[in-house]
């Protein structure tokens, strides 16, 4: 089962690379859509600075650093059913109990999650989505993509974030009481979600504005931290076989 | 925005030692092979550059003298501003190469001066290394810093002919090992294809980013503000 689902997602994933001429980067990154998504990065660049970057400024000066990392714990556990449905795909199943455990606690004993009470036991945080989950799976990660708002992507993590949404409860929870609620939760948490996420890079942002070529300091940051991620932070066993010869342009 | 993604990666992703440090880290899997004289090369040389950093002696451009001639030889400077710009330096004229290494050496002294400044006064602990030819090998070691953290660093360092000089530094950020060399070349290059190989374009480029390094750099009174920021935010509870 889990095989055929991977290999229908490389065939989708190799079907959209096809759409494109081939063009891998020489850092080994596959942008078919560079022109383009160059074009969506600057779009970005003006809207973080006219909107987003000013409205996480106000956030964070309106609000002390304690009440930002309640709420930044409080989403967090709100994304636990996520992370538990991808550790259970990728067959991690010590990572699926510590999940668990994280949530019972934090959400019974720290307040609804808005005190990390688990990682003081030990049970640290480690993010899992779908995107990784098919990575696990063998599945290539597809051409690089930038997206309006979103930032940086590729084609396999942004097929994971939608597949993400949809294992969601929240997703899919109505609430008899007012019908609007459920739209209500959704736009506050995304909202607080990026205000917080947009404190936490900053200085992030600002290193990468400072390089040669911000775009493609974006692009290998990205790939870099996501193949990273897949590995849940392990080191590239095989990190030192590809590396560059520096006496081939003696 | 991207939330999730960036919430848990990029924030504990310290971009700004990745990007423009030159520091890494450790080889767990991969018993200790080097020759102990490739390690013990590492470990004096980064312990006197560290030391040269610390010295309450040396005044701001002292330090910086100090730092540039051991920096010389410790580190082929020459083979890195070469192997940054690849296939273009083979394209470039001679006086355009002139220029460029010019400006690359100066650079590339400011980014490591910048960076190392980070680990001044501390020791240089070297946890083993790894030969990946008979000439070429990889030492990694541990340095801590004073928030009570420790980077683990990695040194390229190639033998040639017995004299052993350091090419590459990576660190180690959450299994991600970021090479300086590396991400300099493939942001170098980038810049020379969008600019169809302009080396005016590249070193006018790495002069401005050399002045804001400049800008930014330690001076002894700058010190104390330093140490007093930090002071600031551990009192406050920020870290």
């Amino acid at each position: 089962m889990r095989s055929t689902i991977a290999i229908c997602f490389s065939v989708i994933l190799a079907a959209g690379a096809c759409t494109s001429t081939a063009r891998t980067t020489d850092e080994g990154v596959y942008d078919p859509l560079e022109p383009l998504n160059r074009g969506i990065y600057a779009f970005n660049e003006v809207a973080d600075k006219v909107v987003v970057a000013p409205a996480a400024n106000v956030y964070k000066t309106a609000t002390p650093a304690v009440a930002r990392k309640g709420v930044g714990n409080f989403l967090r556990n709100l994304g636990s059913p996520v992370v538990f449905v991808n550790n259970v795909l990728q067959g991690d199943m010590d990572g699926a109990g510590t999940t668990a455990y994280r949530f019972g606690v934090n959400t019974v004993f720290g307040g609804l999650g808005l005190f990390d009470l688990a990682e003081g036991d030990g049970f640290e945080h480690r993010g899992e989505d779908f995107g990784q989950t098919l990575a696990v799976w063998g599945v290539p990660e597809g051409p690089y993509l930038v997206l309006p708002f979103l930032g940086p992507s590729n084609l396999r993590d942004t097929v994971g974030q939608g597949v993400d949404t949809a294992f969601d409860p929240l997703t899919w929870t109505e609430f008899e009481s007012d019908e609007n609620l459920d739209d209500h939760i959704a736009v506050g948490r995304t909202v607080l979600g990026a205000l917080n996420a947009r404190i936490a890079l900053d200085g992030t942002l600002e290193t990468i504005r400072e390089q040669p070529e911000p775009y493609v300091a974006m692009r290998r940051a990205y790939t870099a931290q996501r193949e990273a991620d897949v590995r849940n932070g392990q080191e590239d066993p095989n990190a030192y076989e590809d590396l560059p010869d520096f006496d081939d342009f003696e | 925005m991207k939330t999730d993604w960036d919430d848990k990666a990029m924030t504990r992703f310290s971009l700004k030692a990745f990007l423009i440090s030159g520091l890494a880290s450790v080889f767990l899997a991969a018993p200790a092979l080097a020759d102990e004289t490739t390690e013990a090369y590492v470990e004096e040389n980064a312990n006197i550059v560290l030391d040269t950093l610390n010295d309450p002696a040396l005044d701001s451009a002292a330090r910086t003298a100090a730092f540039e001639t051991y920096m010389d030889q410790f580190t082929d400077l020459g083979a890195v501003s070469r192997f940054v710009i690849g296939r273009y330096s083979r394209e470039f004229s001679e006086a355009e190469m002139a220029e460029y290494q010019a400006a690359f050496r100066k650079y590339a002294l400011a980014v490591y001066e910048n960076q190392l400044d980070t680990y001044r006064g501390e020791r240089v602990e070297v946890l083993g290394s790894v030969d990946r030819s008979a000439r070429d090998s990889i030492v990694n070691t541990r340095i801590p810093r004073s928030d009570g953290q420790a980077m683990d660093v990695r040194w390229r360092v190639l033998n040639r002919n017995g004299e052993y000089q350091v090419v590459d530094v990576a660190l180690n950020i959450e299994g991600n090992l970021l090479w300086l060399a590396i991400e300099q070349r493939a942001q170098f290059i980038a810049l020379l294809d969008r600019t169809r190989g302009s080396s005016q374009a590249l070193v006018a480029k790495i002069t401005e980013m050399t002045a804001e390094l400049e800008a930014t750099k330690r001076t002894d009174t700058t010190f104390d503000a330093v140490a007093e920021a930090d002071e600031a935010r551990i009192v406050s509870g920020e870290e």
